[in-house]
């Protein structure tokens, strides 16, 4: 058995308890979301499920699927389940087209949100003798936020230092004495380059402890790397905004995959193609309901993210299913320093600007350890030579658009017409040169 | 008295511009003047041909951003501080020159200065009534 703190009960429950409380919670959901969602009862009324009809775990399956464009029919809050008044917080995140997937909370949604993520970080190892550094962006992202109240809620110190200007970031590390690091993995090596610019040896100068890292996947060889770098001990977790931010699920120090609280979250795993539920261990797309959530809960969730899950008790003492690292994406969602784009939200962004054609190309690599986007689009208003400052100023207003609109710093090319592949069925507009996860 | 001039979208690749001049030499049109302005990524090319209205036409069919705009040639004199008489005609007028480049005609003996001014009508005027030679186009693109 491996010595790490269970922060709750509810991790440890003999699978038939699980059931029991998951059927229970399912029902009341369904029911919930029947009386107050008009888009849910009809979907629900179109499958010809009534809120009664839900008699065991089994019939889950009939209810039909929640994808992210549904976000988008009901935008901003046709999905959620509570009157305004009940409402606390909106988070949002990037939607497909133009704008973006709402979500909101009441004060008990923010509760469970903040119960989610104290398991989280107590089973990442963070204590409340630990000063825990966030630096993902604060703002409408669910990451920052989300973990900052399950970290108050361990008694942990909190940091709230957003993410950006790195250097001082190192300092405050320094000074306060950070022990926990909470950012995109990919910023955390970026923050131990900056570092070792600035001569200093995070295994000699800092006190980090605990790495915990989300907001996009990384690979066994990155996990490595930081560990090496900072000398911390680095878990992954999980979670999307549809479903409540951070905190669906995290890893143990066993390292087996993430815990998926189950009280909370009723997981599937389906095939992509086909949406029929697969058995144990079989790698398929993860399909999320949500159980406890008042003011938007969400059934059959496809998360798109590409997975497995495994029921056999952990060496951590926790009887909750295990999600693996997700091994992909079953849509042509980009994560670009882990803000989410979807190439049809650039173009969305493109076709909207005068003087540039409709074809486009988007190329992703690494520069050092941070996403790098390049977007190539077509010149055709000839108008614009008549001077450079035209020119750039197109340049300009094409990158202050994507910053703008979608959050993403990407360098842009102008090219000249028909210089770009044209494609017959299904475009490849996005160029990946990341590593290969 | 304005002379008319191609402004052409390049990319800063191997070949773009003899991929141009390609087109041009299959259509029979000549070259008087070239000028390339770069930046790292991408250039415009300046040119000036004998037949600008047929030349913009076919680069556009060919798929090419290119565009007529009007330029201002002057010819200066074979004496020392000529540049300087141009430039201080046009600051003395409030005209600012946007860019410039020069061309050598063969049977002239000083070369053209062409100037893309902010007010070409006006630096036209001042520049002739200093007793500037501005090249009317006739002299540019006959053969």
């Amino acid at each position: 058995m491996i010595d790490n703190k269970i922060w709750s009960r509810e991790e440890t429950l003999v699978r038939e308890e699980f059931e029991t409380i998951q059927l229970e919670r399912l029902k009341k959901t369904i029911e919930r979301v029947f009386q107050n969602v008009p888009y849910y009862k009809e979907k629900l009324k179109e499958a010809g499920i009534e809120p009664g009809d839900i008699k065991s775990l089994g019939d889950l399956s009939a209810i039909p699927f929640t994808v992210k464009d549904d976000f988008r029919k009901n935008y901003p809050f046709g999905l959620f389940s509570s009157p305004k008044r009940d409402i606390v917080r909106f988070h949002a995140s990037s939607g497909t087209t133009g704008k973006p997937t709402v979500v909101g909370y009441t004060r008990k949604d923010m509760a469970t949100w903040s119960e989610l993520i104290a398991r989280i970080v107590t089973m990442a190892g963070v204590t409340d003798e630990d000063t825990a550094q966030i630096s993902f962006g604060y703002g409408l992202f669910t990451g920052a936020f989300g973990l900052h109240q399950g970290l108050e809620r361990i008694g942990a110190a909190v940091i709230p230092i957003s993410s950006g200007n790195t250097e001082k970031q190192i300092m405050i590390m320094q000074d306060f004495g950070t022990t926990a690091l909470i950012s995109t993995p990919s910023y955390a090596l970026h923050m131990a380059e900056v570092a070792a610019e600035m001569g200093i040896d995070p295994k000699r100068d800092l006190s980090l402890k605990w790495g915990l890292f989300g907001g996009e996947g990384s690979t066994e060889s990155m996990r490595n790397e930081i560990n090496e770098r900072w000398g911390l001990f680095a878990t992954e977790n999980y979670g999307m905004s549809e479903l409540i931010g951070p905190g669906v699920s995290g890893e143990c120090p066993a390292l087996k995959g993430m815990h998926i609280s189950e009280d909370h979250f009723l997981p599937e795993i389906i095939d992509p193609k086909t949406g029929k539920v697969l058995g144990e261990g079989e790698v398929g797309e993860l399909v999320i309901t949500t159980i406890t959530k008042e003011a938007l809960p969400i059934l059959r969730y496809r998360t798109k993210d590409i997975t497995s899950l495994h029921y056999e008790k952990c060496e951590c003492g926790r009887t909750t299913v295990r999600m693996s690292k997700i091994q992909g994406r079953s849509d042509d969602m980009l994560i670009l320093g882990g803000v989410n784009v979807f190439p049809s939200q650039i173009e969305d962004v493109l076709l909207q600007i005068d003087g540039i054609g409709p074809h486009y190309q988007i190329k992703v690599f690494k520069k050092g350890y941070l996403d790098k986007i390049e977007v190539d689009v077509e010149l055709v208003d000839a108008n614009l030579l008549d001077s450079f400052a035209l020119l750039e100023s197109l340049n300009q207003k094409i990158k202050h658009q994507l910053r703008t609109v979608l959050g993403i710093e990407a360098k842009v090319n102008l090219v000249e017409p028909r210089s770009l592949a044209r494609f017959e069925g299904k475009a490849k507009r996005v160029i990946d040169m990341r590593e290969v996860k | 008295m304005l002379i008319k001039q191609i402004s052409i979208f390049i990319p800063n690749k191997k070949g773009s511009l003899s991929q141009l001049t390609d087109i041009l030499i299959a259509h029979n049109i000549d070259i008087r003047a070239i000028a390339v302005f770069d930046t790292t990524e991408f250039g415009i090319l300046r040119i000036v041909v004998d037949d600008p209205d047929r030349a913009v036409e076919i680069l556009n069919k060919e798929g090419i951003v290119a565009k007529v705009s009007k330029v201002i040639a002057v010819e200066p004199e074979d004496k020392p501080g000529s540049l300087n008489q141009i430039f201080s005609v046009l600051r003395d007028s409030d005209i600012n020159i946007e860019y410039i480049y020069s061309f050598i005609m063969r049977k002239k003996e000083m070369p053209y200065i062409v100037l893309k001014v902010d007010d070409q009508e006006k630096a036209v005027e001042e520049l002739t009534a200093k007793g500037i030679n501005v090249i009317n186009k006739e002299e540019i693109y006959a053969k």
